[in-house]
């Protein structure tokens, strides 16, 4: 199987190399026959992918030591699923699958645009064979999952880093790949409509789809990441500002300022070189991502060991800005803004400046993030910017973008006269005052950060709760109907506005549950002998003995704590830790979650004492709210799938402007 | 699998990416070459955003005064800008029928 996969991956190369070649062909003669194949080349190439895939796996599932990806991070006593995800534990293996996406994104885009954009498609073939190819060449000659350990082969293996061993790692490095690779396809078509000189809207309709399949992978992947690290890593917290984490939030930044400018183009004509940039610079920040979590050039938990793909990806993106600026230069005058901006209050703006917040947040942490790499490169020490610097910035660019997520849908287009902006905004601005007074008096009121965000929240909720209720009724008064009817008419009518709100109550949400996990959580950390008890926010914690259990592959040490509370008992939490059969340890929390507050008691072993006493030191967290943060995630696929669904009526009309009035040219 | 069978597997895999990439050249469906796009085409295509931008546009500004977001002297300035712009698109565009 090993040499089935590493024909396979040659073959990935060739296929890629031809697609690229055969597409730019096809774009100069305008040969259909060789748009075709370019396209078939896709669909190859994903199925000698897959090959190669299998092939891994067979090597995990088989315990073939002999290669470097299952010696280093598999073991003979690891669960099956495990020894399955740990395909994307290593490396290299994680780079075939960032292939496999990628071949499969592309062979699925250009068989969508198999009858439309023809101009357009040979050029989309072309860069993402370029693309393509490059990642194939990586996986085939740099650091191929096929590379044999060196020296004698060993009877069993390393073992999955114990951290791994959690099921969000399954479905979080799969969802984060989809999301950074299908960026892709938006930088390609965005290249095509620049080489071809078709630079109308065309183009951003056909990547809409896919900016938003991308924005919604990396948004789910960041939670699921989030998630994995609050259950696992087992510090309390769910996010650190680390390097790796925020090689995601990048490219999601770009993507979500890119997702709003482009309404303002489709409507207004304007904003066009900027939609460009915004693409060119999410692809950009994706590939910068991958750099940073496979270079070695940043410690985290989430990144690889130094690998020597990263100065290649590094050139990559070097390559990547050169090209999109130069044809970004080079189409200037095709892309002249059709209106100016007539006012600064209109919605227009208000997307302007969300977009400038956005784009303000993504490179303040990327200088967070590049700094120390900078410093350690230039003075040979290496800094650290830690949770401040990027807490700092978030405050003083995310309050004005939460802000703007109320005003935007509320103001009109163009340009909205007082008296409109007195009748539409005096219920919002007047419950958020409310809203800040009642929550100071209750005691809210220690953080102005966290108390101006809870107001905002106030303010987003009631102006997009106003949207739906307005819109509504305007729908019953012209059509009739129930309310239940009329709600679905609506959304069902303007999927992509209606969805868009669905997704700023996620970020409403999201917010809530994070400024109070973070500006209203208790932490106490206690040595407890066996009978002694501490007190964290009216909870009560005893420690009821030390005890220990086997796992598949590991054996458990852990605390029991009685929780009680008024009197009344909370049942038990078991915090501790996992002594795994190949020597590793790994910390595992408990946690205990209020349904309907949503608040978490959250207990870490910090140790045991070595005398057998059954003393130990334990650190205990209440997060107030922080059960919002994975509802904000829910309500943001909600959004997402609303805004992604499929509209017939849009489609038709799209068929009627590109369809008949190009049906004589055939284009 | 032995060293024999991974050696077949491969040549076949590779004859099929070979089949699968040349089967445009030796199918028997012939197609035109694609036209280019002249500039009057590109012309048209503009034309005919601006014109589902300015629907758009008023449908949009329904929806505005329904939902109270402007008010009924800026509706009617606007509505009425916005038809104007939409009347000179739908005259250019028939001009280049």
């Amino acid at each position: 199987m090993t040499t089935l996969g590493r024909v396979a991956l040659y073959l990935v190369f060739a296929l890629t190399v031809y697609a690229a070649v055969a597409g730019v062909l096809a774009g100069r003669r305008g040969d259909r026959r060789l748009m075709r194949s370019a396209r078939n080349a896709f669909w190859a190439a994903l199925a000698a992918t897959l090959v190669a895939v299998v092939s891994v796996e067979y090597a995990l599932l088989t315990h073939d030591f002999s290669l470097a990806v299952v010696a280093e991070h598999t073991s003979r006593r690891l669960p099956t699923g495990y020894t399955l995800s740990s395909l994307w534990a290593s490396e290299a293996g994680s780079l075939l699958l960032w292939l496999a996406v990628l071949t499969g994104a592309s062979a699925l885009a250009l068989h969508q645009n198999r009858r439309r954009n023809r101009e357009l498609m040979p050029w989309v073939a072309a860069v993402l064979g370029g693309i393509a190819t490059f990642f194939a060449a990586l996986a085939a000659f740099v650091s191929s999952p096929f590379a044999h350990v060196a020296g004698t082969v060993p009877v069993d293996g390393a073992g999955l880093d114990p951290s791994l061993q959690n099921p969000y790692m399954v479905a979080h490095p799969p969802m984060l790949y989809l999301g950074y690779v299908t960026m892709s396809i938006p930088f390609a078509f965005a290249m095509a409509a620049l080489i071809t000189g078709r630079t109308d809207a065309r183009w951003l309709v056909s990547v809409r789809r896919w900016t938003l399949v991308s924005w919604a992978a990396l948004g789910t992947g960041m939670l699921l990441g989030a998630h994995w690290a609050y259950v696992e890593v087992g510090w309390g917290g769910y996010w650190a500002w680390d390097p790796v984490e925020n090689a995601a939030l990048m490219p999601w930044l770009a993507a979500t300022a890119f997702l709003h400018s482009v309404i303002v183009q489709e409507k207004k004509g304007m904003l066009k070189v900027w939609n460009m940039v915004l693409v060119s610079a999410a692809f950009s920040l994706a590939v910068f991502g991958d750099f940073l979590t496979r270079s070695g050039v940043v410690q985290s938990v989430h990144s690889f060991v130094q690998s020597p793909v990263g100065p290649y990806l590094l050139g990559f993106v070097a390559a990547t800005l050169a090209v999109s600026t130069a044809l970004i230069i080079w189409r200037l005058p095709l892309l002249r803004a059709d209106h100016r901006l007539e006012s600064v209050i209109s919605r227009e703006a208000t997307f302007l400046f969300n977009n400038l917040l956005l784009l303000a947040l993504a490179f303040a942490v990327l200088w967070g993030v590049v700094f120390p790499i900078l410093s350690e490169a230039v003075r040979g020490v290496r800094s650290t910017v830690s949770a401040p610097y990027y807490d700092f910035f978030l405050v003083i660019f995310g309050l004005p973008l939460l802000a703007l997520t109320g005003i935007g849908p509320l103001i009109a287009w163009r340009r909205a006269s007082p008296d409109s902006l007195v009748r539409t905004f005096r219920w919002p601005v007047v419950s958020a005052l409310s809203g800040a007074a009642l929550l100071w008096l209750l005691g809210l009121g220690s953080s102005t950060a966290g108390l101006t965000a809870l107001s905002l929240c106030i303010f987003v909720t009631v102006t997009v709760g106003l949207e739906f209720a307005r819109g509504t009724a305007a729908r019953r008064a012209l059509a009739g109907g129930s309310i239940p009817r009329a709600l679905v008419d609506l959304v069902g009518r303007n999927r992509r506005r209606y969805g868009g709100y669905v997704v700023h109550l996620a970020i409403v949400i999201l917010v809530v549950g994070v400024t109070a996990s973070s500006a209203y959580s208790t932490v106490r950390e206690a040595h407890l002998g066996v009978g002694q008890t501490m007190v964290v926010d009216g909870y009560t914690l005893r420690n009821a003995g030390v005890f220990q259990r086997k796992g598949p592959n590991y054996t458990f040490q852990y605390v029991r704590l009685a929780v009680s509370r008024g009197g009344s008992s909370h049942g038990t939490l078991e915090p501790g830790q996992r002594v795994y059969d190949t020597g590793q340890i790994g910390n595992e929390v408990d946690i205990r979650s209020s349904v309907p507050s949503g608040t978490d008691l959250y207990s870490i072993l910090q140790g045991v004492d070595r005398d057998a006493s059954g003393g130990v030191s334990v650190k205990v967290l209440v997060n107030p709210a922080v059960g919002l943060v994975w509802l904000a995630g829910v309500v943001f696929l909600l959004g997402a799938l609303i805004t992604l669904w499929p509209d017939p009526r849009e489609a038709r009309q799209l068929a009627r402007r590109y369809g008949e009035l190009l049906a004589r040219s055939g284009a | 699998m032995t060293a024999a069978a991974a050696v077949a597997a491969a040549a076949a895999l590779v004859m099929l990416a070979v089949v699968v990439v040349a089967w445009p050249f030796v199918s028997p469906e012939r197609e035109q070459p694609e036209e280019r796009l002249s500039d009057e085409d590109r012309r048209r295509l503009a034309l005919a955003e601006a014109r589902d931008a300015a629907y758009a546009s008023l449908r949009d500004l329904e929806q505005d005064l329904r939902t109270g977001k402007v008010t009924e002297a800026d509706y009617e300035a606007e509505r009425d800008r916005l038809r104007a712009d939409a009347a000179r698109v739908l005259r250019e565009l028939d001009r280049l029928r």
